[in-house]
């Protein structure tokens, strides 16, 4: 590997010893080139008329007051509870995730369950939103069958001030497509840790712990903080599930876009855009702070 | 190197695996409950169709409508199709930022990222702006909306492809294989096709599985694009009926998961039939 | 190789059992169970139409032009919203030729103005002709331009109060806001505003949406308020608190009442327009019964108005749809879902209405028809006032 970077570097050195920007040969270039075609026309070209309509006015005319709009109470309220449903979820999820993750590729179970879990992960993924919401007003709900099942044990859950549409509640419900979905996705990545590591971890006298420690973990690491950050994303833009769960009466971001956007009775179009551009921004953020946390570790990989 | 490490190390781990597969049962039994019991409450709701009485009624209606099945089909098409042209796009693009433009990176995990915070109906309503006019009038008919439709849910599927396959290709040693492939004189599609293709067999199966789940259910875009698929059909009966979309629920869960069980073994044939080629 | 070769055979089978199962299927939705329901009631006035049809001659010529045009693109009608189900097949049945296209039936009326504004060039199947919409967004879409206007026949039937002078948009149907009640887990199903404060409805009072995105909810809000003998904007801040009252008791439920949550008992009573309720329980036909219960105090009427869009792709087709929804036929169609038609009292006068449609609409005595500049000043106070005083922004954890 050292090799490599080694000639790029040689490549771009001039005799004087001063450096070039380094050429990147116009193959390399082709190869994402149908990435950015496809992301350009179907969501880059759409994200900039959504930046253009969020400087509209209700009456029409270009105006910055949505944007002033954005640091009021309400809105900013919104963006904070979604972050922290977000948060909240991609590290419950990522966790819960990872362990079942773990288990079934590597935790001594038969073979079988890894293809059934798998299988399942992708139906669940499938189960967000109305049908998800439904299934748990069945399950948790008032008159929901865990809830009877309680008042058969004489436990009235609803008087315990558990209520299913609260956070904890959508917390729960989230959890169901976010646990799937880091199962699916960091299994690859469990399956790059070699035997070899483990055998020579061992060898070497190591315990359980040290391996994971010192050497799994730190491998596994920039893996498990990019399915992280699906995770929140994924939350963050969820509202279907939101929406059908809490009737739009819990203060999310993405339901105030809905009201301003979609719905019957606020009519403020502009405003739901730039709200939805403010998300932009949160997400373009986190990626950052994503990716400075990334290449830190992965400095000890090269 | 000492060797006598070895035996004690061997038999102080061999009590741990023990206590380990325990553990690993027990956790994949309380999480498997959460998420089997929703599941079973759905069932039970489905079954009361008919009043006081367990039965099948709501699933005889669902299935007297005729068009449940077309618009499932279409959805299958529409998925298989968004799997094949993500792959195409994404796997290509992943590796050629992890192994040649790095520094493209934050800007394209950003670019996949997108969808998460783009709302469908935005994005939709955007999308018809743009390509409801001349020169890119894309619009003008069913079919050709399709075509449209597709395209955006490759898009929708980038966050999930990219991440499995960006996890995928970590796990394998990408620079080595490249090389190795090179000083064997190979080309970059030999390479993409018959090295990082088939070594990424896990991570494609889990971003197409995750695409298809996507696709299947998508209901906003399909309905602005007035698209007759099964994101819309569902919403409708969730709508109106009460037992019904409960067994809809079931039903989709089924069929969905017969669909993954055919992308799994089929996934598995082909890796089975590398391997022996490999043993060989 | 193996993979690929797969993945094309699952394809083609994909593929084939797309074809043998599209022979069989069309692509627009099919006449549900409802239907059987309501044609008894429907059919019964067709004899009026025969008598009539002869002197309705102009509808020749636009249904020529319609017919050219071939489709007609619906937007936010929901098939089992005041029987838009036998609307559809009676307009299908009555001019054949023309395909109904229907978007969206879910969407509010904010969607259906976005989706005219999103389809200004688009002549394709995703532009909608006609909309439906709440009584204040007709002044503000004909302000933006975004409709066209046009007199139906019967236009001097529609209430003044209830159209645009310039024909822009116009009154379709009205229904009164009503408990919609599970008997099955209510034994005592509450008649009164003030009977939802009582105890023994705790945790199962909801309303049909949102405050802040239905237009129903919001309505509702001021209804309550209008029950406590408030009138005007006293009765938008009444409406509030008496909301905080319910939740406070513990009697409000948090989420959005629909026909399932009723039927499953989870929001066992739940204010709703009374057609929703009154055709959720012929749809539920028994499993459980669900009872409407108009209250007396604080009675609320909702007026929805349609208008063709400026940018429709097919106008003629429109106008033929408005001219249909407006003919006995049409408002009759929407009288067997339980709403008022907005020709209902010329229609009485004339003797058209058959007496058993009129026996099964609720009494609208006292109930209170808001002009579109109180609905907005009442819209006004409970939009703000609504997180702040009813403070329903659910469970926010500690900073």
């Amino acid at each position: 590997m050292k090799s490599n970077t080694n000639n790029s570097r040689s490549v771009n050195s001039t005799v004087g010893g001063a450096k070039r920007p380094p050429r990147i040969p116009i193959g390399h270039w082709l190869g994402v080139l149908p990435f950015f075609v496809f992301s350009g026309m179907f969501l880059i070209a759409p994200t900039l008329v959504l930046a253009y309509r969020s400087l509209e006015g209700p009456e029409g005319g270009l105006t910055l007051d949505n944007y002033r709009q954005l640091a009021s109470d309400t809105v900013m309220n919104s963006y904070g509870m979604s972050i922290k449903i977000s948060l909240t979820t991609a590290i419950l999820g990522g966790l819960i995730g990872f362990v079942i993750a773990w288990v079934v590729s590597m935790g001594g179970l038969p073979p079988r369950f890894r293809l059934i879990t798998t299988t399942f992960s992708g139906v669940a993924a499938n189960f967000a939103g109305v049908p998800l919401a439904t299934a748990y007003v069945f399950t948790l709900g008032r008159v929901g069958l865990v809830t009877a099942l309680f008042k058969m044990f004489g436990v009235n859950l609803y008087k315990t001030g558990f209520s299913l549409y609260s956070f904890f509640g959508l917390t729960l419900v989230y959890l169901y497509f976010q646990i799937p979905l880091m199962v699916l996705t960091i299994l690859p990545a469990l399956d790059g840790l070699k035997r070899e590591w483990r055998e020579a971890a061992e060898n070497l006298g190591a315990t359980q712990i040290q391996y994971w420690r010192y050497v799994a973990l730190p491998v596994l690491t920039p893996s498990i903080l990019g399915t992280m950050i699906l995770l929140f994303g994924n939350s963050f833009g969820a509202h279907a599930t939101a929406y059908a769960l809490t009737g739009g009466l819990f203060d999310l971001a993405t339901l105030l876009i809905g009201r301003q956007i979609s719905g019957d009775v606020l009519h403020n179009p502009g405003l739901g855009y730039a709200v939805a551009m403010g998300m932009v921004f949160i997400m373009a953020f986190s990626i950052f702070i994503y990716s400075i946390l990334q290449r830190r570790s992965e400095r000890w990989l090269k | 190197m000492t060797t006598t490490p070895v035996s004690p190390a061997i038999a102080t781990n061999k009590r741990p695996v023990t206590t380990q597969r325990l553990g690993s049962w027990l956790i994949y039994l309380v999480v498997s409950l959460y998420f089997l019991i929703p599941l079973a409450a759905t069932f039970y709701w489905s079954l009361r169709g008919k009043k006081d009485v367990l039965s099948f009624e709501a699933y005889r209606k669902l299935f007297a409508d005729t068009s449940f099945l077309p618009a499932f089909s279409q959805s299958i098409i529409n998925a298989i199709a968004t799997i094949f042209l993500c792959l195409l796009i994404v796997v290509p693009t992943a590796y050629w930022v992890t192994l040649r433009l790095p520094k493209l990176r934050p800007v394209v995990e950003f670019i996949t990222l997108l969808p998460f915070v783009i709302p469908a109906v935005v994005l939709v309503f955007g999308i018809i702006r743009l390509y409801s006019a001349p020169p890119l009038l894309f619009t003008a008919t069913y079919n050709s909306s399709r075509v449209v439709l597709i395209c955006v849910y490759v898009c929708l599927s980038f966050p999930y492809m990219f991440r499995s396959v960006d996890n995928g290709l970590r796990a394998i040693d990408v620079r080595t294989l490249t090389e190795a492939a090179q000083s064997l004189g190979a080309n970059w599609v030999t390479i993409l096709f018959r090295v990082i293709f088939p070594n990424l067999r896990v991570a494609l199966l889990s971003g197409a599985l995750l695409t298809f789940a996507i696709v299947i259910g998508e209901l906003t875009i399909a309905l602005y694009m007035a698209q007759h698929t099964l994101g819309p059909y569902m919403s409708d009966l969730t709508r109106s009926k009460v037992y019904e979309p409960s067994a809809m629920a079931i039903v989709a869960f089924a069929i969905t998961w017969a669909a993954m069980g055919i992308i799994d073994f089929v996934g598995r044939g082909a890796s089975r039939q590398a391997q022996k080629t490999e043993a060989e | 190789m193996n993979k690929k070769f797969a993945f094309q055979l699952f394809a083609l089978f994909v593929i084939a059992a797309t074809v043998l199962s599209a022979c069989g299927g069309a692509a627009v939705a099919t006449e549900a169970p409802v239907a059987a329901t309501e044609a008894p009631v429907v059919a019964t006035e067709a004899p009026v139409i025969a008598t009539e049809a002869p002197v309705v001659d102009p509808m020749a010529a636009l249904y020529e032009a319609a017919k050219g045009e071939g489709m007609l693109t619906t937007i936010a009608l929901p098939r089992d919203w005041c029987n838009y189900e036998a609307v559809f097949n009676g307009f299908k049945a009555k001019y054949p030729g023309i395909e109904v296209n229907e978007l969206n039936p879910g969407a509010g009326s904010g969607d259906e103005i976005e989706a005219i504004k999103a389809n200004k060039n688009n002549t394709g199947p995703q532009a909608p002709d006609v909309i439906d919409v709440g009584l204040a967004f007709g002044p503000s879409a004909k302000a933006d331009g975004l409709i066209q206007p046009y007199k139906v026949a019967t236009w001097n039937d529609i209430p003044d109060s209830a159209k645009d002078a310039e024909g822009y948009w116009y009154g379709d149907y009205y229904g009164v806001l009503s408990f919609s009640v599970n008997t099955v887990e209510v034994a005592n199903p509450p008649v009164e505003y003030a009977d939802l404060l009582k105890p023994e409805y705790n945790g199962q009072v909801a309303l049909s949406g949102d405050p802040l995105a239905s237009n129903a909810a919001i309505l509702t809000v001021w209804a309550a308020g209008l029950s406590t003998g408030a009138t005007g904007d006293a009765a938008a801040q009444a409406g509030l608190e008496y909301f905080k009252k319910l939740n406070e008791a513990g009697n409000f439920v948090p989420i959005d009442g629909n026909s399932k949550t009723v039927g499953i008992g989870e929001t066992p009573v739940m204010i709703d327009w009374n057609y929703n309720s009154m055709l959720n329980n012929v749809n539920l036909a028994g499993n459980p019964e669900v009872v409407t219960n108009v209250p007396t105090k604080g009675s609320l009427a909702g007026v929805y108005v349609q208008a063709i869009s400026a940018y429709a792709p097919h106008p003629n087709a429109a106008k033929l749809w408005m001219e249909y929804l407006y003919s006995d036929e049409g408002q009759l169609a929407w009288a067997s879902g339980f709403c008022y038609p907005i020709r209902y009292n010329a229609m009485m006068a004339a003797g058209t209405v058959p007496a058993d449609l009129a026996a099964q609409l609720p009494s609208t005595e006292g109930a209170f028809f808001p002009t579109i500049d109180e609905i907005n000043a009442a819209k006004a106070i409970i939009t703000t006032g609504w997180p702040t005083v009813v403070g329903v922004t659910v469970e926010k954890p500690a900073p």
